[in-house]
């Protein structure tokens, strides 16, 4: 009979315990992990959310990639609990050759990341003038790895920091073929009238590889 | 003591008797399901079976399932609940939208088959004939896994694991697009002939079959075709993506032989029953009275409880009978327009004068779409065209004259009236912002059904799913008769649909892909094949690039006004504003990697050997 009744002060006694532990065991993550989209040490402009990159984790039952999009001034950021992860680039996704590496990022902390691609085509010597109601445009395309050919280099402009050829008000197209690559390029082109009234156009030049539904911008500057 | 010792004697005599009686206690049928035996030799067990996976077939949008989605690409935007706006703000497309894995049924499939073969003792002739549907049902579900991922692994059989701790037996690779094409119009030639059900037109016979060949064969030639003509190719390097261009001809052939064999052999006939030719368009899809169209449909019924709310959610606001629901779908202005004028001019409605200086006044607002093809009677209810035999007469407001230009003035409500007297709001709207209400300025008539009590929930509708119908095979055949370079042919075809629709005898003599492709808009609009056309011809990325400056990419409302200048002659006459419909806010955004789905990592977790598509 002693003993029956010590039992119920035991259950008790573990409720107790049970009750004191913390409502949620896992600490939210604290960690950053940011990067930048880099060739010879320049951060590419890209369109926002155009081009995401992969993180991997071994080692959990579920094995899925972090996503993790690309701004349009080529850089990224994350935040993610400390630990060693596998980043990968999505082929085909990108303006540059495939990098079927993985690159290994070991996360304490905070890291900042440089991943360095190898563009098809890359702007160079932009620069952008207005004069009344047109923009003057001068800017170089060089062949980095001219296995693709070049579709076309296009000016767009826009009302907003994040303008791209999703996003725009008027763009101005050169097909390939008025292109030397790495001649500069000079046109002037009119604003188109919703833009032309504003005191600021975000101009940006970006350039199409055949094959490769992003582009490889210049970064979004305004005028 | 005595007394007790006797009835625990009696008692346990009595347990020791009674197991005894019955030695097959432990070995009876099971009382609440049926076992293979009973099913596989039974023609009404299996047909349930059949009835059962009938039931579970894929579909993207269709009365029952994801039917919401028609508002998600040009045809039509989302006017219904406000909390499915989303389809009206879709940024992008998702990637593993479209997406589809179904092994479980491809599995329940396999396993039929192989007990019909080996339990059943069923006569062979009626054994074949079922396994002949369920390889139809099988074929069926393979077309739509590749029309959405590309190649996937084809499994036939039963996969058995072992049990020995290695299942990479059991991993197949994905087989190539081609194979995966090549397969299910094989199977479908083979089964053609021991289908049976003559005259079904919803279980699976010899010309349902052909349909499916023809529709399979027209999609692998045209991706055979078009991947191949793009600046780079979408394509994997084991072919699980990408058919090669010297096959596009041999693909072509096929859908055109199938389709001709269903136009000549099939006894089927475009629908003529109703003289009025919108009414008969409508009638085309929904009519079940001998219509002589349809080819495979799903059916309801409603003294069955099988039927959908799919006319309670769509249909037009001023003739809705329930006290919610009502206009969820609704036709952008885009798609009105693309319905041709009768004498073959472009479908633009006229609203403004030639320099564009003043509106266009007209007497009544149907005025506006006079002369047009019948079809957009009969796909579209648009601002006083008659539904359920009353007018569905839809204004938005009134436009005042101020002395130098008019003043458009809306209500706030529904069914307002104006300070002349007049109405100012018509009670079907349209409406900017009010939910329930159209806000492109056009209700859905396709599939949405007109018998009274339908648009009730307690009632609901018992309208048939079309999955094929003969204007589609007439518009196959002539696709892939003008990709073999049969323009002639392919002319026939597309004036025969055209003459039904009002538009005379040989109403084109020369034709070209763009021809085709626009009658293939307007003849199966809501029928779920725009998708599928704009992803096999390799122009999604094209119509929706996500841009607001693309037309294509946006959907825009027709507004009709009365106007409000007393003394004048144009008093009480009708001008249209187009505008960017007001609750659409994000273009169509349909990217490369769109193409094809997103197979997700689950999937190849398990199965390393399945590559991930293009842009993935």
């Amino acid at each position: 009979m002693k003993l029956i009744s010590f039992k119920p002060i035991l259950i008790l006694l573990l409720g107790l315990l049970a009750a004191s532990c913390e409502f949620d065991n896992f600490e939210a993550p604290k960690s950053t992990l940011s990067g930048r989209i880099v060739y010879n040490g320049e951060t590419l402009g890209l369109r926002s959310t155009g081009v995401q990159v992969e993180l991997w984790q071994r080692g959990y039952d579920l094995f899925q990639k972090i996503p993790v999009y690309v701004d349009q001034d080529g850089s990224f950021s994350a935040v993610l609990f400390d630990g060693d992860y596998k980043m990968t680039l999505i082929r085909g996704n990108g303006p540059w050759l495939d990098k079927t590496d993985s690159i290994d990022v070991q996360v304490r902390g905070s890291k900042m990341l440089d991943v360095e691609v190898s563009p098809y085509y890359h702007i160079t010597n932009s620069s952008v003038s207005r004069s009344g109601n047109n923009l003057n445009v001068t800017f170089t395309v060089n062949g980095v790895n001219t296995s693709r050919a070049l579709e076309f280099a296009a000016i767009y402009m826009g009302r907003t920091i994040i303008t791209d050829a999703v996003r725009n008000e008027g763009r101005h197209l050169l097909t390939a073929q008025n292109i030397t690559l790495g001649t500069p390029v000079t046109v002037q082109i009119p604003i188109p009238a919703s833009l032309a009234g504003r005191q600021e156009v975000f101009v940006r030049i970006g350039a199409k590889t055949v094959g490769v539904p992003e582009l490889i911008y210049t970064q979004s500057e305004a005028y | 003591m005595k007394f007790y010792k006797k009835y625990i004697l009696g008692i346990t005599l009595l347990g020791v008797l009674s197991t005894s009686c019955d030695s097959e206690w432990l070995d009876r049928e099971p009382p609440n399901i049926l076992v293979d035996d009973q099913v596989w030799n039974d023609t009404k067990l299996v047909t349930g079976v059949l009835s059962n996976y009938y039931d579970r077939l894929p579909a993207h949008t269709s009365l029952t399932g994801g039917w919401v989605d028609f508002a998600a690409y040009d045809e039509a935007m989302w006017s219904g609940y406000s909390g499915n706006d989303w389809l009206n703000n879709l940024v992008t497309y998702d990637y593993g939208r479209w997406g589809l894995w179904d092994y479980g049924l491809i599995r329940d499939i396999n396993l039929a088959i192989d007990k019909l073969n080996t339990l059943s003792t069923l006569p062979a002739e009626q054994r074949t004939q079922f396994i002949s549907e369920l390889r139809f049902i099988r074929a069926w579900v393979y077309f739509d896994h590749v029309k959405r991922m590309g190649g996937v692994p084809l499994i036939t059989e039963e996969l058995i694991y072992d049990f020995g701790g290695d299942p990479s037996y059991l991993q197949y690779p994905r087989n190539t697009e081609a194979e995966v094409y090549d397969f299910v119009i094989s199977e479908m030639e083979d089964i053609a002939g021991t289908l049976g059900n003559a005259g079904s037109k919803t279980r699976a016979n010899r010309f349902t079959a052909l349909a499916v060949v023809s529709r399979a064969a027209l999609y692998a030639g045209s991706l055979a075709k078009y991947n191949s003509a793009m600046s780079a190719p979408i394509s994997l390097p084991g072919g699980e993506v990408g058919i090669p261009a010297a096959r596009a001809a041999a693909y072509f052939t096929k859908a055109l032989a199938a389709s001709e064999t269903i136009l000549k052999e099939g006894g089927y006939a475009l629908y003529r029953s109703n003289p009025n030719l919108g009414e008969n368009f409508y009638e085309a899809v929904i009519s079940k009275n001998g219509n002589s169209e349809v080819i495979w449909a799903q059916d309801f019924l409603l003294s069955a409880d099988k039927r959908h709310g799919f006319t309670y959610d769509n249909v037009a606001r001023s003739a809705r009978e329930d006290n919610l629901g009502s206009s969820a779908i609704t036709p952008g202005l885009n798609l009105v327009e693309e319905f041709q004028y009768l004498d073959g001019t472009p479908g633009i409605l006229k609203t403004r004068t030639a320099d564009g200086s003043d509106y266009l006044y007209y007497e009544k607002v149907s005025d506006l779409f006079a002369n047009k093809d019948a079809r957009m009677y009969g796909t579209i209810i648009y601002p006083g065209a008659s539904f359920r035999g009353q007018e569905i007469f839809m204004q938005a407001g009134v436009a005042v004259w101020n002395g130098s230009t008019y003043d458009l003035v809306e209500s706030n409500g529904l069914a307002t009236e104006y300070s002349d007297g007049g109405v100012l709001t018509s009670a079907a709207g349209p409406h900017r912002s009010i939910q329930e209400v159209s806000n492109t300025g056009f209700y859905l008539r396709k599939y949405v059904d007109n018998a009274v009590g339908s648009s009730t929930r307690g009632i609901r509708s018992e309208v048939w799913w079309v999955r094929f119908r003969l204007g589609e095979i007439y518009l196959n055949a002539a696709e892939a008769a003008f990709e073999l370079g049969q323009n002639g042919l392919a002319l026939t075809y597309v004036n025969a649909l055209r003459e039904r629709a009002g538009f005379g005898t040989n109403s084109l003599s020369d034709l070209d892909i763009t021809d085709i492709r626009h009658e293939r808009r307007v003849e199966l609009a809501f029928e779920d094949h725009v998708v599928w056309d704009y992803k096999r011809w390799r122009i999604a990325h094209e119509k929706w690039s996500g841009n607001p400056n693309n037309p294509e990419s946006m959907i825009y409302s027709l507004y009709p006004y009365r106007v409000v200048r007393p003394g004048d002659e144009r008093d009480g006459k009708y001008v249209f504003v187009k505008s960017v419909a007001p609750r659409f806010r994000a273009p169509r955004f349909f990217q490369m990697a769109n193409y094809y789905s997103l197979i997700g990592q689950n999937i190849i977790d398990a199965n390393p050997k399945i590559v991930r598509n293009p842009f993935h």
